[in-house]
């Protein structure tokens, strides 16, 4: 009786041509982008999308091209706070989906964009009995189209709006090898440091370079007077990225006029760089470019 | 994986045209011995079926139904803008909300080949409209 070898090719699905054409077909669109950053924290709530948004909206300042891909598929937010929203007209090519062009032309490609209506969930059945494991590989393989079938063209930055947590980073990490960096991000509290810190190590493990921490809502600015005070206790960020070997890379304090902006047609760095949060969002940013070009 | 038919002691091919599986998240292949015509099916539970999955392919091979941008997203999300669902060539025909469910539920990664099989057994037949009926005569043609 003949053996696996001696019988030619596979068993007639071509896994092995399949998965070297998903790849090429990735390679190719990831090759046209220069930097590809990640930013991230283990706690949802700590005003990672928003710093997101503002940090493509000063490197699109600077005259950079600038994409982001909401990986927070469940709950994405960015189209929102760029501009588009759930009514853009898909325009779908024959080598990909065309992103939707936000604020200062940032192209966004985001769940929120796919769905029917703006209150529908990104379920990948309707079924009762769907099993975690079928909605995990579901997700897997819809990151993977977002990268891959989006018409991004050329871009200097991919930031990377990953959902909160750290378990998309392994999905992420074998996508794109050659990712720049993670940018943590946290804000004062105890509890918020606590996850944080697990989602560095992870990083160190898995051998993620981690761009820096960004402590946000490190203070409250007084949009009339600019004066600051404090919003949360809790332990020092400084001391946190000392012990985790990582660069501090930005103290944002929050601004009241960040989550009204987007409604008004712009992002709060286009309409206030020069306020204290504005100023500090500029020096996070400068941070996260000498990194990537040291 | 291969499959190899003993008597004859030859591969067996994989059965592109005629697969169509449960409606449900579990994988039914056929394969036919070219030599001696002996046909036999692989059916795999829903945890091999989600292990196949995760490889992102197609079994039988690509088909045009599949190599469409975002076509896993856009056939697989249980309510999707109908843009994303526009490039596929065989949108000719019209297929009802209830036969649209069915081939839904058959997984991503084999509903390419479920539906060209649907619609070539349509085209043959002069159908401009799959319907659940439609879909019951393709299963009983196919025999799976």
């Amino acid at each position: 009786m003949k053996s696996y070898e001696d019988l030619e090719g596979d068993g007639g699905s071509d896994i092995v041509g399949q998965v070297g054409k998903l790849g090429e077909k990735l390679r190719s669109r990831l090759d046209k982008i220069t930097h590809k950053v990640a930013l991230m924290s283990g706690k949802g709530g700590v005003g990672k999308s928003s710093i997101t948004a503002n940090i493509a909206s000063c490197l699109a300042d600077r005259g950079k091209r600038v994409g982001i891909l909401d990986a927070d598929l469940n709950g994405p937010s960015i189209g929102h706070l760029l501009g588009v929203g759930n009514d853009v007209k898909l325009e779908m090519k024959e080598d990909g989906l065309n992103p939707g062009i936000g604020y200062q032309g940032i192209r966004i490609m985001s769940m929120d964009m796919l769905v029917k209506t703006a209150d529908t969930p990104v379920m990948w059945t309707e079924e009762a009995n769907a099993t975690a494991v079928w909605v995990s590989t579901m997700e897997s393989t819809a990151i993977r189209e977002l990268l891959a079938d989006t018409n991004w063209g050329e871009l200097d930055y991919l930031l990377i709006d990953m959902p909160p947590g750290s378990d998309r980073i392994d999905n992420i990490r074998s996508l794109i090898p050659e990712l720049a960096g993670a940018v943590e991000i946290t804000i004062p509290s105890q509890l918020s440091q606590h996850i944080v810190t697990k989602s560095i190590t992870k990083n160190n493990k898995m051998g993620v370079p981690i761009i820096g921490l960004i402590e946000n809502m490190a203070s409250y600015v007084c949009p009339h007077c600019n004066e600051e005070g404090k919003l949360f206790d809790g332990e020092d960020v400084l001391k946190l990225s000392e012990k985790k070997s990582i660069p501090y890379i930005g103290k944002i304090p929050f601004d009241t006029r960040v989550s009204q902006t987007s409604k008004m047609g712009s992002l709060f760095y286009t309409q206030f760089k020069e306020s204290v949060t504005g100023k500090a969002i500029t020096e996070t940013v400068d941070n996260i470019e000498k990194f990537i070009n040291k | 994986m291969k499959f190899l038919c003993i008597p004859c002691d030859v591969k067996m091919e994989i059965q592109t045209e005629g697969i169509m599986p449960e409606e449900k998240a579990n994988l039914a292949m056929k394969f036919k011995c070219k030599k001696c015509g002996h046909s036999i099916a692989m059916l795999t539970n829903q945890f091999e079926t989600e292990f196949v999955s995760k490889l992102g392919v197609e079994m039988g091979g690509t088909t045009d139904v599949s190599s469409s941008p975002m076509s896993a997203v856009g056939s697989s999300l249980a309510q999707a803008k109908e843009e994303l669902k526009s490039t596929n060539p065989e949108d000719d025909l019209v297929w009802t909300e209830e036969a649209l469910d069915r081939i839904k539920k058959v997984p991503f990664f084999v509903r390419g080949m479920a539906k060209k099989t649907v619609i070539n057994f349509a085209v043959e037949h002069g159908i401009t409209t799959i319907d659940a009926k439609v879909m019951d005569e393709v299963r009983q043609k196919v025999g799976m």
